[in-house]
């Protein structure tokens, strides 16, 4: 503690007033109502689902996905990107979505662009919504395909 | 006295951090009668001083990560977070005069004079009441490092971290306060001393 005071600045009438202040103040403590209430006030914190310190990243991740595929397939064509055939681009076509990991699809050699169509339940399995009463209607789409012919990317053509 | 081991209340802290309850408790229990007194001292009232705790508390527990262990104790911490709360709360009452503006031997302007302390509810004898009116009519500066260093019994460090000044600073401050306390303490006796004389001859 403060053991250092100069001696010039000592005064024994004051010492002895300090410390019946103190002594004064020793008595108080916190009332006890105040542990019951902070240990409530805890609970209720923990409880509250916290957002997660990192929120932002998987809607940040996925539409920085999408971005890249759309650029991927409607960009300028590169020495890069030589091996993709692209054999129709409509011009209401809908972004990308990649359905395998952004890496492996920038690296997948001899990628082709394929125009099909299939029935609307099978969106539901790539996560997307569909209405019930539209899930037997066709939908027309653009695939990418790896060269060994497994789906990489798909987008809607209205 | 030998350095506190920090290690156990760090670890308590830490389990704060991942949303130990008991932790938070144990940490309670360690320093509340300690922020409890200083909020006294600041805040004016057993009640406000209570609310004043409890927001100092309930910030700890929110944002613990406010806390540099590398910087201080969790005590000082926890005592600066009540100070700041207790000055924000009554800043009616406190005045905010720039030290520096303040010579040191100048007499108190009569808003910078607090009549309504709350040492006046919890010290009840005779030699505390004066020291209760003596430091009342002290510049602010000079009471806090008064309550700091020698009614809460911080550290000079712990006070220099609390009030964001350097401990040479805490030192000179504390170093007049305590003359001017003194003085304004034996004032007070000489001016009872000669009422008793007179009564004496009367």
């Amino acid at each position: 503690m403060n053991t250092v005071i100069p001696s010039e600045s000592r005064d024994p009438l004051l010492d002895l007033k300090l410390d019946a202040a103190r002594r004064g103040l020793a008595r108080e403590v916190a009332p006890d109502h105040l542990e019951a209430s902070l240990a409530r006030h805890f609970r209720a914190l923990r409880t509250r689902a916290p957002r997660p310190r990192f929120w932002w990243m998987p809607p940040l991740a996925l539409a920085a996905t999408l971005a890249l595929v759309s650029w991927m397939v409607r960009g300028p064509a590169m020495p890069s990107h030589e091996g993709i055939t692209v054999e129709t681009t409509p011009a209401d076509a809908g972004p990308f979505l990649a359905l395998k990991p952004l890496e492996r699809i920038a690296l997948e050699p001899g990628t082709r662009l394929v125009s099909t169509q299939f029935p609307r339940a099978l969106l539901a399995d790539w996560g997307l919504p569909v209405a019930p009463e539209r899930a037997g209607e066709p939908v027309r789409a653009e695939m990418l395909y790896s060269a060994d012919g497994e789906p990489l990317a798909v987008r809607l053509v209205n | 006295m030998p350095p506190e081991n920090l290690e156990p209340e760090l670890a308590l802290l830490a389990r704060l951090k991942r949303g130990d309850e008991a932790a938070f408790v144990a940490l309670y229990r360690r320093h509340k009668d300690a922020v409890y007194r200083l909020a006294l001292l600041y805040a004016g009232s057993a009640h406000a001083a209570a609310d004043v705790t409890q927001e100092a508390f309930v910030f700890f527990m929110t944002k613990p990560g406010h806390y540099d262990p590398g910087r201080g104790t969790l005590a000082a911490w926890l005592c600066g977070v009540a100070r700041n709360l207790a000055r924000k709360q009554f800043a009616g009452r406190e005045d905010a005069t720039d030290p520096s503006e303040l010579a040191d031997d100048s007499a108190p302007l009569e808003e910078h004079i607090e009549y309504q302390t709350p040492l006046e509810k919890l010290l009840r004898d005779e030699a505390a009441e004066e020291v209760r009116q003596a430091l009342a009519r002290l510049a602010p500066h000079y009471r806090d490092v008064l309550i700091l260093c020698e009614l809460s019994e911080l550290s000079y460090a712990e006070a220099a971290q609390v009030c964001g000044i350097d401990i040479g600073t805490v030192r000179s401050r504390l170093s007049r306060a305590r003359a001017q306390l003194a003085q304004r303490l034996g004032a007070k006796a000489r001016h009872a001393g000669g009422e008793g004389s007179k009564e004496a001859v009367s």
